[in-house]
């Protein structure tokens, strides 16, 4: 037996005959047991809110067994500006500009879901040609939006190159969103009734330009990401988030459609121009943070594909129904929400009648994955829950509001 | 999609003091407090799965909850709409739903309401002593008027 016992089980193993490693022998303190006797202390560290791989300001409090994590909670509200409240002292044209500052990497998208909150209240007809310019911009916001987690989720894992090919695609569709809204990333250009503004001349070309390489290029950064050994060694099989999970937290987004769940509000919930428009929705299968890689990679060219269609059809008329230059819904309550770079951006919003919503929530997709990391993260290295945040995209902008 | 009301009425059945009407949002189904954490464990034994958002909303006599539920399977969501005093105690659905761990800290902290159940019912966004924000009797002050006092 103890033969046996020491050939096929190899050594650490307390065989017939040996002493127990627990016990010491006379003379001794401890057993002289090596590794296996030593205890480690658990240590809580913070991660943030400086943290360059939080992506902001996420304050993780880590329980660690070395480098294991044991615990995690999830601390909140380092940027918090009272954007629900503010929005209680602005008229309706103007609490754009505060959701352009909640999800301050796709803009467009809080202030659609805004305008369409208020539209269920007003009396008005929004054009068209309005739709297809909300689409438009929504599918550009989108596209820089994504370049940005692309860049800076390679960085996480301590590549570098991918950041500056994606800073240079964002910076080309920067320029045609500042050419179509008149600013960079604070954009105010969606507002109830329609948009502010038509396209300016040559920006179908400037559009096509882009769009002339952006394929091919997508090609090249999945290859220069994706195809890196390392990074796939990195990212597969951390960070599960299964069906289960995804719903219980509240998930949406590429974290809920890379968990297997077919469910996009631009195809389930069609508003703007996305009835109109052919576009599939990539889905992922387990759910770790290389399903989400997959699944965001395929909505970039997904978009590509709409923003083509999009300029090709985009029809004559008016940008906007006529508005009253103060705005006054009627009184009720109404709630919008649509497919934002990170998920389903909500806002419900109660109007009284007059100029100001008397109280507007705006359902931020960030919160919903981020408290998912107090169930992620436990049992991963460190190292891996710098992979997890950066593969959830969440924007600490809208979390906090 | 919207559920039809025959169906969530008679869901609900055993609740009384719950109506279930179509508004501009939804189906909307209003329940009484001592109910909502009932109501909502019958409703994810029904297939609600994915509670998706909750929020709240000062009338100006009180506070009135709204928990939107969403069915994955199914594709129909519904509005489960509640009241509460200010300073009042809501009962947490974390259980249940854990998406609701934050976005109840958030509501009880910026309306004023306390949390029962709740596995860790701290301040989500502001620090201790912050007025709660959100309530209507707690204005918003100008640069000048803070400067002043």
């Amino acid at each position: 037996m103890t033969d046996r016992c020491e050939e096929t089980l190899g050594v650490g193993l307390l065989c017939e005959g040996q002493h127990d490693p627990g016990v010491p022998p006379a003379g001794l303190r401890r057993s002289p047991s090596g590794v296996d006797g030593l205890t480690t202390e658990h240590l809580i560290i913070n991660m943030g809110p400086q943290h360059p791989s939080t992506h902001g300001v996420l304050r993780l409090i880590i329980e660690v067994d070395g480098e294991e994590i044991v615990a995690v909670e999830v601390s909140v509200g380092y940027l918090h500006r009272g954007i629900e409240k503010l929005a209680e002292h602005r008229r309706y044209d103007a609490v754009g500009t505060l959701m352009d500052r909640g999800d301050y990497v796709s803009g467009m998208m809080g202030e659609l879901a805004f305008a369409l909150a208020a539209e269920q209240l007003m009396d008005v007809e929004v054009p068209r040609k309005a739709h297809w310019l909300r689409s438009l911009a929504s599918e550009l916001n989108r596209l820089a939006s994504h370049l940005v987690w692309y860049g800076t989720f390679g960085l996480d894992t301590g590549a570098m190159g991918q950041f500056l090919y994606a800073m240079r695609e964002r910076e080309a569709l920067l320029d045609i969103l500042e050419a179509l809204s008149g600013q960079r990333m604070m954009f105010n250009y969606i507002r109830p009734g329609g948009v502010v503004a038509d396209m300016p001349l040559g920006l179908t070309e400037q559009i096509r330009t882009f769009l002339s390489t952006f394929d091919t290029y997508l090609d090249e950064y999945h290859q220069l990401l994706g195809g890196n050994e390392i990074f796939q060694m990195r990212v597969k099989g951390i960070g599960t988030i299964d069906r289960q999970m995804a719903l219980a937290f509240g998930l949406t987004g590429a974290n809920l459609r890379a968990a297997g769940v077919d469910f996009d509000v631009r195809r389930a919930r069609p508003y703007a121009a996305y009835p109109e428009l052919d576009f599939e929705v990539p889905l992922g299968t387990t759910g770790d943070a290389w399903d989400r890689y997959i699944v965001r990679m395929g909505e970039m060219r997904q978009s590509a594909r709409m923003i083509a269609q999009l300029i090709d059809g985009m029809p004559e008329g008016a940008f906007t129904a006529k508005v009253p230059r103060i705005i006054r819904p009627n009184a009720g309550e109404a709630y919008a929400s649509v497919e934002s770079s990170r998920g389903e951006t909500g806002i419900h919003l109660f109007a009284d009648g007059t100029e100001h919503p008397y109280r507007m929530h705006y359902r931020g997709p960030s919160l919903f994955a981020a408290q998912a990391l107090e169930e992620i993260l436990p049992g991963h290295l460190i190292a891996d829950a710098v992979m997890i945040v950066g593969s959830t995209d969440i924007m600490l902008g809208e979390l906090d509001r | 999609m919207r559920p039809a009301i025959a169906d969530i009425e008679r869901l609900l059945a055993a609740f009384e003091e719950t109506t279930v009407a179509e508004e501009t949002p939804g189906v909307v189904a209003r329940v009484s407090l001592a109910d909502v954490g009932d109501v909502l464990a019958e409703l994810k034994s029904a297939g609600y799965e994915s509670l998706v958002d909750f929020d709240g909303m000062d009338t100006g006599e009180l506070i009135e909850l709204t928990y939107r539920m969403r069915s994955y399977s199914f594709d129909v969501e519904l509005f489960v709409k509640t009241t509460v005093a200010y300073g009042g105690t809501i009962e947490s659905v974390w259980y249940e739903y854990p998406s609701a761990l934050m976005p109840e800290r958030e509501t009880a902290e910026l309306f004023g309401i306390h949390l029962a159940g709740h596995p860790n019912p701290k301040r989500l966004l502001t620090t201790d002593g912050v007025a709660p924000l959100l309530r209507k009797d707690v204005p918003i002050r100008t640069v000048e008027e803070v400067r002043a006092r």
